[in-house]
């Protein structure tokens, strides 16, 4: 196939994707000029092109769409529902063609004669007499614009002018049209818009993107191995750190250069949508949020199939046919809606719709009736874990099999889909209300920051997203510290038990679980899916940013491992999975969770809560914002120090108010081994250290009001049910040379 | 060079295979070069926890993380040295590394020369063997990478 076709192929794709969006929205605003135009533009570029590169069938389908886009443009015609369905099976027609020449270089001998009738038939309705005169005229103003149309319109998808120029030239003779009419309204500025933002970017092969990204995946490597290299040598200091960054922003730019906006996929459901209602009796309304959302280019065409398979799927099964959603005193209409939004290192679509939801107890009899889980299992399940039966291969709660879905794969193909590129799927649902399906898209595959640990004498790379806190267990609290129950090690964190999962002993059968006496022991406290879990490690390293290699299938079937990595000290590591250690190790998800996620939304809407650390001073409760937390120290009495009557600690080098309202440090001052704890908290722009006997948890706390007044009272917060006064952070006496301090400040102001 | 020494060099080499010798215990294996990609010089793999046992760990391998297959463990051998050398073999599933004691030379076998699997041999190493050429003063067994495939032993292995 020679260039000119190929660019004419990708011009017209672009062009008939645009088509696309303008006709789903061309429904709502059956009038709507611009729209028109746009589409109009769309067939008539094709047409255009395809008389020059000799591709009749196609140019005689383009044109027998032209006529009656005219029509449509010059508003002798109504859009309805007919012309539009009329101008879908158009841009099929047009697709499939184009399929068949990119495919076999030619136009093959299907013929579109029926298509094209079905066309001429539609110009006609109620207006048969107008349609003699009218048709010519369609056609006359069709033809110059043509020539001119090749010349400025294809720039907007053509990134070469001289080959759009090209176009032009060799048109002009074959159309015999002088270049003279009038581009329609509104098309002019679409053309200067775009044709200056064809000439600032330019195409670029994936293949080529694909390779920059594993070449900055090498660099990254080389980076980390130089920087260990280099960190004890003060004159490689500033080069390594140059290197540092400029490898930083490269990979950066590499991974923006591969970033596409979700709306390349989203654009591709209201048609989807509109097909799918047609044909199921369905009446739906599209929502779309966050289509600005940018996402890796490979990660993109992964989830399009599990996308569309989740519309579906919420078409089919969520929403209901009009008359039952009218029974059930709801809007006919029922409400699908997509929404992208950036959540740290990952993009989370939703797609949720306000149809039946999924019955649990369907499922929970389905999954027992298909034999996947005994029923006293399936009794203690949670509503949650019995919502992940849907993923299962087969798994269908539908009464009927409808030719859309209801065959039990769709949802199967949602999960595998994603998982294989990292991501997650979860489902919320409620009866009558709708369901929510959440997929967890990381922003890219290559590079992820993880935490290195030591077990077994090895490196292994734990992924940062499911790292929710680490313990360090001290060597005098080795023995007291993994509390049993049986053979099931558990270990109490902030008075919640933690399950333990040895790394050692999974990994290596029949070692003996337990922490090594006389040295410093680690738990890694991970959640994955919900399911939480302490990972008890040998030691910790740095955390890197790790460069993930897939593994060969044969590793990749041991299940436990995602992948592995070459560390900066250019060892190797293997990268853990998470989920499929808590899977082993038989972790589910914890009830924590649940009810956190249950209670969610009554919360938000209730009242704006906050977290608080509960703190304990002299046997009364206290809560100090989490937010204002910067640390809790665990440090002898004796390295308080005091000026005057004012107790204080030097803390990394800073002087840090104490305060003391619990008495705490009098009742240690005898024993100069005591401990105390000290919450190092932030107040504004200085640090203030608090002395409590025990940190108790985190909570949420809910607002209370005074009764009979309407606002907030100060001071108080409702944690655990329980009225706990709010530690006023402000109220900590300045030490003196922080009162010079504030004053100078609020002078130089 | 002319066209007659031409056509008859491509003669001579359609009969003649070239094989890269390598050493595992005290046999001499060949492993044909047209699958060896590098061979790479003492490297210590990194052990995986829990693989089949014929895995003989991760090597860093031109930016990709490279299955070995430890050869000793397959044929019930301990290794002379702690390291070992590994030839980079490709095979329809992708690359995989084979550790081997030592690497020899490149001999030049006639295929007159081949002999097929013997009958006494063991099942399995019948399954890994293919053949072995007949050298002047000792035999040149012959391994087939497709065989020794990191994927393709699991299924044998598990069967």
């Amino acid at each position: 196939m020679d260039d000119l076709t190929r660019e004419f192929l990708i011009e017209s794709q672009e062009g008939l994707d645009r088509m696309e969006r303008c006709l789903t929205m061309l429904e709502e605003r059956p009038g709507d000029a611009g729209l028109l135009a746009e589409i109009f533009r769309a067939v008539h570029t094709i047409k255009g092109t395809t008389g020059f590169l000799g591709f009749k069938r196609l140019e005689k389908l383009a044109h027998a769409g032209e006529s009656l886009l005219g029509l449509l443009r010059d508003g002798k015609l109504e859009a309805d529902r007919a012309v539009i369905t009329g101008l879908l099976g158009l841009l099929d027609g047009l697709r499939e063609l184009l399929k068949t020449i990119e495919a076999e270089g030619g136009e093959g001998d299907r013929d579109n004669a029926e298509l094209i009738e079905r066309l001429e038939a539609l110009q006609t309705p109620a207006r048969a007499e107008s349609r003699q005169e009218r048709k010519p005229r369609a056609k006359a103003e069709a033809k110059p614009e043509q020539a001119e149309g090749s010349g400025p319109q294809t720039p907007e998808v053509n990134p070469t002018p001289a080959q759009a120029a090209e176009v032009a030239q060799t048109t002009a003779p074959t159309q015999a049209g002088p270049a003279q009419a009038a581009p329609e309204a509104g098309s002019s500025k679409t053309n200067t818009l775009t044709g200056t933002a064809a000439e600032s970017t330019l195409r670029v092969d994936v293949t080529l993107l694909n390779r920059m990204m594993n070449l900055v995946g090498e660099l990254v490597l080389t980076r980390n191995q130089v920087l260990q290299a280099t960190a004890a040598d003060p004159n490689l200091t500033m080069l390594s750190r140059r290197l540092d960054m400029v490898t930083a922003d490269l990979r950066e730019s590499v991974m923006k250069a591969r970033m596409q906006p979700v709306s390349n996929i989203f654009s591709k459901m209201p048609r989807i949508i509109r097909d799918l209602s047609l044909s199921l009796g369905r009446r739906a309304r599209l929502q779309m949020e966050g289509q600005e959302t940018e996402l890796d280019k490979s990660l993109l065409e992964a989830i399009k199939d599990p996308l569309t398979h989740a519309v579906r799927n919420a078409l089919d099964h969520g929403i209901e046919p009009p008359e039952a959603r009218e029974a059930a005193g709801k809007d006919p209409e029922g409400t699908l809606k997509l929404r992208a939004v950036q959540e740290g290192s990952h993009v989370v679509i939703e797609v949720s719709d306000d149809g039946a939801g999924i019955a649990v107890e369907k499922v929970r009899n389905k999954a027992i009736e298909r034999g996947l889980i005994s029923a006293e299992r399936a009794a203690q399940l949670a509503e949650r874990e019995l919502l992940q039966f849907i993923f299962v291969p087969g798994f269908s709660t539908a009464a009927a099999v409808t030719n859309v879905s209801g065959r039990g794969v769709g949802m199967d193909v949602v999960r595998t889909n994603v998982e294989k590129i990292g991501g997650k799927v979860e489902i919320d649902s409620r009866v009558g209300k709708g369901t929510t399906l959440r997929l967890r898209i990381p922003l890219t595959l290559a590079i992820i920051p993880a935490l290195i640990v030591r077990s077994l004498e090895q490196s292994f790379a734990v992924p940062q997203g499911a790292l929710s806190e680490l313990v360090h267990i001290p060597p005098e609290r080795v023995a007291s510290a993994v509390e049993w129950i049986e053979n099931a090690p558990l270990y109490r964190l902030r008075g919640r038990l933690l399950p333990l999962v040895f790394l050692d002993g999974m990994l290596m059968p029949g070692r003996e679980c337990k922490l090594v006496a006389g040295r410093d022991n680690f738990i890694a406290v991970l959640d994955a899916e919900g399911r939480r879990f302490g990972l008890v490690v040998d030691g910790l390293a740095d955390p890197e940013e790790i460069v993930v290699k897939p593994l060969s299938a044969v590793l990749k079937n041991i299940g436990l491992y995602s992948g592995a990595t070459v560390l900066g000290n250019a060892q190797l590591a293997l990268i853990l999975d998470p989920g499929a250690i808590a899977l082993k190790a038989g972790v589910t998800m914890s009830a924590e969770g649940e009810a956190g996620d249950g209670s969610e939304d009554e919360q938000n809407l209730d009242a704006i809560s906050r977290e608080y650390l509960l703190v304990e001073a002299a046997g009364r409760q206290a809560a100090v914002p989490l937010a204002d937390v910067l640390r809790i120290e665990q440090l002898p009495v004796s390295r308080i120090e005091y000026i005057g009557y004012r107790p204080v600690l030097n803390f990394e080098g800073q002087l840090l108010p104490v305060e003391d309202t619990g008495d705490i440090l009098a009742a240690a001052a005898g024993d100069p081994e005591a401990q105390i704890v000290m919450v190092v908290c932030r107040d504004g722009n200085r640090h203030v250290g608090i002395v409590v006997s025990h940190v108790l948890d985190v909570a949420d706390g809910g607002d209370l009001f005074e009764a009979g007044a309407s606002q907030r009272a100060d001071g108080v917060t409702l944690l655990k049910n329980r009225v706990t006064g709010v530690v006023n952070l402000s109220g900590v006496q300045p030490l003196a040379i922080y009162e010079n301090a504030a004053a100078e400040f609020a002078q130089t102001e | 060079m002319s066209a007659k020494t031409l056509i008859k060099r491509k003669q001579k080499t359609d009969a003649a295979v070239q094989v890269c010798s390598v050493r595992v215990g005290q046999t001499l294996y060949g492993v044909p070069i047209a699958h060896i990609l590098e061979i790479v010089g003492s490297e210590r793999p990194q052990p995986v926890p829990l693989a089949p046992g014929y895995v003989g760990g991760l090597v860093h391998y031109r930016g990709d993380v490279l299955t070995t297959v430890s050869l000793f463990h397959l044929l019930g051998v301990t290794p002379s040295k702690s390291m070992q050398d590994i030839l980079v073999l490709e095979s329809p599933g992708g690359c995989f590394g084979l550790l081997v004691d030592s690497v020899g030379e490149v001999l030049t076998v006639s295929q007159d020369d081949y002999e097929p699997n013997p009958s006494i041999l063991d099942e399995r190493r019948r399954a890994l063997f293919a053949g072995a050429y007949k050298l002047k003063d000792s035999l040149l067994v012959m391994l087939d990478p497709e065989r020794l495939d990191p994927l393709r032993l699991g299924a044998t292995q598990a069967a």
